[in-house]
């Protein structure tokens, strides 16, 4: 039942997001007929490529014909590429997909032990320092930040490339090298605000009277930490973790740029500079989607980390 | 469990170190063999760097920017190329000669070429790419003056013209005159992803927005070329990351126009060579006036703008002083160009010139496009100081790229930044300054300053369709001499940083050799510029 809820919820979605998107993409000045005949095209050339890509016809009888398209699994062919839309997605989804699951588990990597290192010293120096970190990472922007870690890691020490993008399918090891970096670099942001919520959250439930007697009982402060205080303190970063993902998703772009990785951030930036209306619908698509699922599982998640929620 | 977590931490940790001490996979890597200890070497890899994507390689439907030439040009050849000194030379072809009238082109088509698929390149394939370049909306309307294109033999095409064109060859020098296979006319959406010519190098590989890798034609017509096995274009849109690849040894070579590249490692002049755009191959950087909206319909406004700009100041603080300040179309070092006439920096002339049009029309005041990034923005923002000084009020309006384009092709701009002005022959310029193409606002007009001008559009027309090179340069002179007078463009600066910068033991980049013995044109494109990748070798350092 909550499946068949979240899938009509899914549904409208969808449709809502990419109606606008499509709308909004056609409200921009420009179209894709300049981005592909450029400055030397004469109007009638210009006029007969309008047509043949049906971009005479209304807004929302194009926007029709995408979704019955879209119904039958067909995102559509690219205005500039030429190529299915569809199988530009599928080539750069696992990248993007990657550079994500792996800018997760550097923030959460990390996150997770310094949260529970500056909860347990809440007020000392390890916590300071940390609160400091934190609001340093938080302020760097990721241009920064990526052009920083090249320059030591790449540069510098040479361990690292500095650019570029290699696949699983080719080499594991040059695939994980590649997205060292990128995913550091775009971890670090969630990473500071997953610490930061992690050490509020648990220095909250350690004052808690199940807590105090436990304590009492004589369990170890590692086991009190580890087994009795971190799940119900972990609440509010997997809720972030959830509503980062939006986030992290736009960061990608900017990620993507700086690091040459051929992944769906950049499509979907370069189709929009490029008004390749088509390309952008298939990324938007594909991105709603994502982000309903994961925050789909991360309701699940709740139940599983939280007895309390399960019940009720 | 806690092994096996353990043993599993360890494989990947393992697997990133080996990958880190070593150099990025290569598959079926060939051995080199040295030819010459002081000559070009045979074998090698080369890993370029290029600044953005193409749409497509196929030249007759996809638009071609530089980058698709860089990636291109080693699969697909022109019919034409350029020389060092700017003349253009058969390259596919044999040779290409005129009627006396100069509106007839016999093409002989050189013997002995295959394309890459093994087949032999003839006259009807060269026709029957001639005349899809004719139909295609992309290119029609610069072989607009092309009435018919005829087989007069099995290797020799005949192209007859509703006009004299002395500059016909170098229409296909470029984009109009690669020739492909009838495969790839068959199905120009392959050859759109995967090119197919008759070049020194095989297309092998191509990921989108990540890199394409062609390997040495074993076949090529010209003997004893490529000297490389293989080059892997790899696309790396950040210029600042671009640069620091190339430090870090990801990548061997690569394109750039940013002043602090030419500078840093032009200083180290051991480790990196430094190859700067030159003559017609620069560019400019200008902004489009447009001359058929007020007030820029007024000719004394767009002289006053040209005499407030300080160009030698806007050089020294947003190009690092590398670049030459422009006064026309061609820079200083290229035959065609003429000196003197430009209105100069003076702000007491503009000033003055401003005063009297406010008397009779009112304040001056209009709206500039900027596209908006940093460096221009940047650039507009200076100018638009340095005109409120001399009291024209300019905003500034942000438009990307397609918008740019669509606002300059219909007319919905005063004035806009612009890069252009890089054909291999001022009749390149035909279109974009001849009253011809000059339309109301609101329709597609392919001259976007609209400037009607019958001096210079005969001067255009005089430099088409006189062979003799001296009336040829006399006609060019009047034309920059008009945009002096008009002053339907401002001209910024040469953009003379546009580079290709190599690691020293990259050899061979801008110094090649056409079919003929010709030495070829270095560099060629804006605002980062291409050369061909057949005459290029690496050494071991």
């Amino acid at each position: 039942m909550i499946i068949l809820h979240r899938l009509v919820r899914l549904v409208v979605v969808l449709l809502v997001v990419t109606f606008l998107s499509y709308a909004l993409l056609n409200l921009l000045p420009g179209d894709p007929v300049t981005q592909i005949l450029g400055m030397s095209a004469t109007e009638e050339s210009r006029e007969q490529l309008r047509r043949e890509l049906g971009l005479d016809q209304p807004l929302v009888v194009r926007y029709l014909d995408w979704l019955g398209g879209l119904l039958t699994g067909d995102f559509g062919e690219s205005y500039i590429t030429r190529m299915s839309v569809g199988a530009e997605l599928a080539e750069r989804l696992p990248v993007t997909l990657e550079l994500l699951i792996a800018a997760e588990i550097v923030a959460l990597g990390l996150a997770v032990p310094l949260g529970v290192a500056a909860a347990r010293r809440a007020g000392r120096g390890l916590d300071q320092a940390l609160t400091a970190l934190s609001f340093a990472l938080l302020s760097t922007p990721v241009f920064v930040l990526g052009v920083l870690l090249i320059l030591i890691f790449a540069v510098t020490w040479n361990v690292l490339p500095a650019t570029g993008w290699t696949s699983l399918s080719v080499d594991l090891g040059w695939n994980l090298t590649s997205v060292i970096l990128p995913a550091v670099t775009l971890g670090c942001g969630q990473l500071a605000v997953y610490a930061r919520l992690l050490r509020t959250d648990l220095i909250a439930t350690l004052q808690e009277d199940y807590i105090v007697l436990a304590r009492a009982r004589g369990l170890s402060p590692r086991r009190i930490m580890w087994r009795h205080a971190l799940r119900p303190s972990a609440i509010s970063l997997i809720t972030a973790i959830g509503l980062n993902m939006g986030a992290l998703i736009g960061g990608t772009v900017i990620i993507e740029t700086l690091f040459g990785l051929p992944g769906i951030g950049r499509l979907i930036v370069d189709s929009i500079f490029s008004r390749d209306y088509l390309t952008v619908q298939g990324g938007v698509v594909l991105i709603s989607v994502g982000y309903v699922v994961v925050n789909f599982a991360v309701d699940v998640v709740y139940a599983a980390v939280d007895p309390r929620i399960r019940r009720a | 469990m806690r092994r096996w977590k353990t043993a599993a931490a360890l494989l990947v940790a393992a697997t990133v170190m080996a990958a880190c001490s070593g150099q990025r996979p290569v598959e079926n890597p060939q051995a080199s063999t040295a030819r010459g200890a002081t000559g070009p070497t045979q074998g090698g890899r080369l890993v370029y760097g290029l600044s953005a994507d193409g749409n497509g390689f196929n030249p007759i439907t996809d638009q071609f920017a530089v980058q698709s030439y860089s990636m291109t040009t080693p699969i697909i050849e022109p019919l034409v190329s350029v020389d060092a000194g700017g003349d253009w030379k058969p390259y596919l072809a044999e040779s290409l000669t005129p009627n006396e009238t100069y509106d007839e082109w016999t093409i002989k088509v050189r013997s002995g070429i295959s394309f890459s698929d093994g087949t032999a390149l003839t006259g009807e394939i060269v026709k029957s790419n001639l005349e899809a370049q004719k139909a295609s909306p992309l290119t029609a309307a610069a072989l607009a003056p092309v009435t018919a294109i005829e087989l007069a033999d099995p290797m020799t095409v005949r192209v007859q013209l509703r006009q004299p064109w002395v500059a016909f060859p170098y229409q296909l020098s470029a984009q109009i005159g690669m020739i492909v296979p009838p495969s790839s006319l068959a199905d120009p959406k392959a050859a759109s992803l995967k090119p197919v010519g008759t070049g020194p190098f095989i297309f092998k590989e191509y990921v989108p927005d990540n890199r394409m890798v062609v390997t040495r034609n074993p076949g090529y017509w010209r003997k004893g070329l490529p000297y490389l096995d293989e080059i892997e274009f790899r696309i790396l849109p950040d210029s600042q990351t671009r640069a620091q690849t190339l430090e870090s040894g990801g990548i061997d070579a690569m394109g750039t126009n940013r002043d602090e590249d030419v500078t840093k490692f032009g200083a180290l002049k051991d480790a990196y060579t430094v190859h700067r755009a030159e003559g017609m191959s620069v560019a400019e950087y200008v902004f489009l006036l447009n001359t058929a909206a007020a007030p820029l319909d007024d000719v004394r406004v767009r002289r006053a703008l040209a005499h407030a700009l300080d160009r030698d100041t806007i050089i020294k603080t947003l190009r690092g002083g590398l670049n030459e300040p422009a006064d026309g179309p061609w820079s200083k070092d290229s035959e065609w160009y003429v000196d003197g006439g430009y209105p100069g920096y003076d702000l007491a002339k503009a000033t003055a010139l401003v005063q009297e049009v406010e008397a009779a029309k009112g304040p001056i005041r209009f709206e500039t496009i900027s596209t908006p990034d940093p460096n221009t923005m940047q650039l507009v923002e200076l100018c638009q100081d340095m005109w409120r000084k001399a009291g024209i009020e300019v905003s500034i309006r942000q438009a990307d790229q397609a918008d740019l384009i669509n606002r300059a092709l219909t007319g919905d701009f005063r004035a806009t930044v612009w890069t252009s002005f890089s054909a291999a022959d001022p009749d390149g310029e035909y279109n974009a300054l001849h009253q011809a193409f000059s339309r109301p606002l609101g329709e597609i007009s392919l001259n976007p300053t609209r400037l009607k001008d019958k001096e210079l559009s005969d001067a255009l027309d005089a430099g088409r369709i006189t062979p003799d090179e001296a009336a040829r340069k006399e006609a060019y002179a009047t034309v920059q001499r008009r945009l002096r007078d008009q002053m339907p463009i401002l001209f910024i600066d040469h953009l003379n940083t546009g580079s290709v910068i190599a690691k020293s033991k990259v050899r061979g980049i801008g110094e090649h050799t056409l079919p003929d013995g010709e030495k070829g044109r270095p560099l060629t494109g804006s605002p980062i510029p291409y050369h061909p990748f057949a005459q290029v070798w690496v050494t071991e350092r």
